[in-house]
């Protein structure tokens, strides 16, 4: 059970930089172009957090950046090779996530690990708090709820917040969260009825506010019975402009290339970088032969992943209903759009 | 060497210490790890890859062409393809490149136990299968007859010629070669693999049927063993796919919902229904 207490506004800020002192801390701000993404911020005074708005990106660049270094390499005069890794773990607190992109966070967990686990992820990961905050107003093209990874979670936060006006519904989940709450308990009051009907109330509103209705479960079980027709990929895969925009700002896409930088003739860096199933060469070998030789196998790879295999995997989809595909594709060949063909609507 | 056992991405370093030119495309790289108790800690079984990288030039998934049964050195069999391919092929013997692995799931050596095995194999696709062969070889006693199939382009393509002589003094064993296009001096059979087939007679219920090549190769071949009369789950092949990390994170070596370099590459011909793969079957 969730121990609950209540965090008066008036002290939001004190407290983000009493965890500054120990912690980076990462919340949504919004920055002079208007955008609202996830960033570091050095100063509360200086930085706009800004809570109303989505983020445009997730948090998944903090814990697998667009770009990381997997070691150095070096061919000394010994004449070997010496591979050096730098861990790059600064403990981090981040803060106003949204239900979605903890809830990808959590597959995160998963796919990092479970086959093996990856010491890159994980020494990011292993120092972080995530403070998340409950959506009371779900934004355009949120579906959270047909995903079940929101607009408010039972799980896997170390805080939750829920905005009650005046004041934060604080939720402690995991260990780091309730070790918060008990180092710095002056920030923290017990918590009354009404605060409590007030949340709950919250909850009603938030669910009953989703502008999308998506019929994620009726496309996962048609998925599971039957092919999708091959017209529905092509016309999806005609509009596809092979961007990458959707597998970059998805918060739960994870696949990635890895590549060498060299600096000199001796040394250099070996890189891991975002990839994209839905790019051409995905799937080329050396020599130009390509395996997965239609344009529209990658578009069925995309969504199929998501819907599909991961659902046989994983028993859920890794589709955690955040919209940002929605937003970004300029061709339309966003997961809705084809929820809804594969539920034959159009 | 600074390593870290943990850490799933770092290679090893490895010193090359035989080269063999197996034709003007394909090179036997025999090597060993520059740390002694990694040599002896190392183990493999026939069908799993390594990846292998030289820095600045990047990595590669390889499969490993020597037995487990012949410890010393790790052969790996590479044809001159892309950037890291070539850069091995200048290489020189006593030089240094990076290993990790084995990655991939290996051949089912413990099933295959008792049977006679075909192996059908099609240019530098017979390199997982020497693996095999070699293996099979040094323990006669478990297995049944061994026949080998093997095409190649020209004659001046045969690879692993070596090998094949010592293959052919052997009694329980029998190779056929052929070639696409014949050429001076050339006494075997003429045409692509999948004629060979209809020279062998091999006893259905006691023989499983190991196939590796060039995608191509690999359909037809497939086609054929199940036309004559191999059951699904005796016609295993092997697969080769772009892959980054080896481990089944990166998802580069797809196939639906299934990923080459952790659930294969070794599958069955009923496992590739299965998966429904439209390019072999």
């Amino acid at each position: 059970m969730n121990d609950h207490y209540i965090l008066k506004k008036d002290h939001l800020n004190s407290l983000l930089r009493r965890l500054m002192k120990e912690y980076r801390l990462v919340a949504p701000t919004k920055n002079p172009h208007g955008d609202t993404l996830f960033s570091i911020i050095d100063s509360i005074e200086q930085a706009h957090i800004d809570l109303a708005s989505q983020p445009q990106g997730s948090i998944k660049p903090f814990l697998f950046p667009q770009q990381e270094v997997l070691f150095d390499y070096e061919h000394s005069a010994t004449i070997d090779y010496h591979f050096e890794h730098t861990p790059d773990s600064i403990p981090t607190a981040f803060f106003g996530v949204r239900s979605c992109d903890l809830s990808a966070v959590l597959y995160m967990d998963v796919i990092f690990s479970q086959k093996k686990r990856d010491p890159y992820y994980f020494e990011k990961r292993n120092e972080a708090i995530i403070i998340s905050l409950a959506c009371n107003e779900p934004f355009a093209n949120c579906f959270c709820n047909a995903t079940k990874t929101g607009p408010f979670l039972e799980y896997g936060f170390d805080l939750q917040l829920t905005d009650l006006n005046d004041r934060f519904m604080v939720e402690t989940g995991r260990a780091k969260g309730c070790e918060i709450v008990k180092r710095f308990q002056h920030f923290f009051e017990p918590v009354e009825e009404r605060d409590s009907k007030a949340q709950y109330q919250a909850f009603l509103e938030a669910r009953s506010h989703f502008k999308q209705q998506v019929h994620v479960e009726q496309a996962i079980k048609r998925l599971a019975r039957e092919p999708i027709p091959e017209e529905i990929w092509e016309s999806l895969s005609l509009r596809c402009q092979d961007c990458g925009g959707c597998a970059y700002l998805c918060p739960t896409c994870t696949c990635f290339t890895i590549t060498d930088l060299a600096t000199s003739a001796s040394s250099g860096r070996r890189i891991r970088s975002w990839d994209a199933c839905t790019f051409s060469g995905f799937t080329r070998m050396a020599g130009g032969h390509n395996p997965i030789n239609s344009r529209t196998h990658s578009i069925k790879q995309r969504f199929l992943h998501k819907l599909k295999y991961d659902v046989q995997e994983h028993g859920r989809p890794s589709c955690v209903g955040c919209g940002r595909c929605v937003g970004i594709c300029f061709g339309g060949v966003d997961i809705i759009r084809f929820i809804n063909k594969a539920c034959g609507q159009n | 060497m600074k390593g870290n056992n943990e850490n799933i991405y770092l290679p090893y370093p490895a010193r090359i210490v035989r080269i063999v030119e197996e034709n003007n495309q394909i090179k036997t790289f025999s090597l060993t790890f520059t740390d002694p108790l990694r040599n002896e800690s190392f183990e493999y079984s026939p069908g799993q890859f390594m990846m292998v990288s030289i820095p600045n030039y990047g990595e590669a998934p390889i499969s490993i062409a020597s037995s487990p049964s012949r410890p010393g050195s790790l052969e790996v069999s590479v044809r001159k393809a892309g950037a890291l391919t070539t850069a091995m092929h200048a290489m020189n013997e006593g030089e240094i490149l990076a290993l990790r692995g084995p990655y991939g799931k290996p051949f089912p050596m413990k099933s295959l136990e008792g049977r006679d095995l075909l192996f059908v194999a099609g240019g530098i696709g017979l390199a997982p299968l020497r693996s095999v062969i070699n293996f099979c070889l040094d323990k006669k006693k478990d297995f049944g007859s061994i026949t080998l199939l093997y095409g190649s382009r020209s004659p001046e393509d045969v690879a692993f010629q070596s090998d094949i002589k010592c293959w052919q003094e052997e009694e329980s064993m029998e190779c056929l070669l052929t070639v696409d296009t014949t050429g001076p001096g050339w006494l075997g059979n003429i045409g692509v693999v999948t004629t060979l087939l209809g020279r062998i007679t091999p006893n259905f219920a006691r023989t499983s049927a190991l196939v590796c090549g060039p995608s191509l190769m690999i359909r037809f071949v497939l086609a054929e063993l199940s036309r004559m009369g191999f059951s699904d789950e005796n016609i295993i092949t092997t697969l080769e796919r772009h892959m980054k990390c080896g481990v089944g994170i990166c998802r580069h070596c797809y196939m639906d919902n299934t990923l080459v370099c952790v659930d294969g590459p070794v599958f069955s011909l009923a496992q590739l229904r299965i998966m429904q793969d439209t390019e072999l079957c």
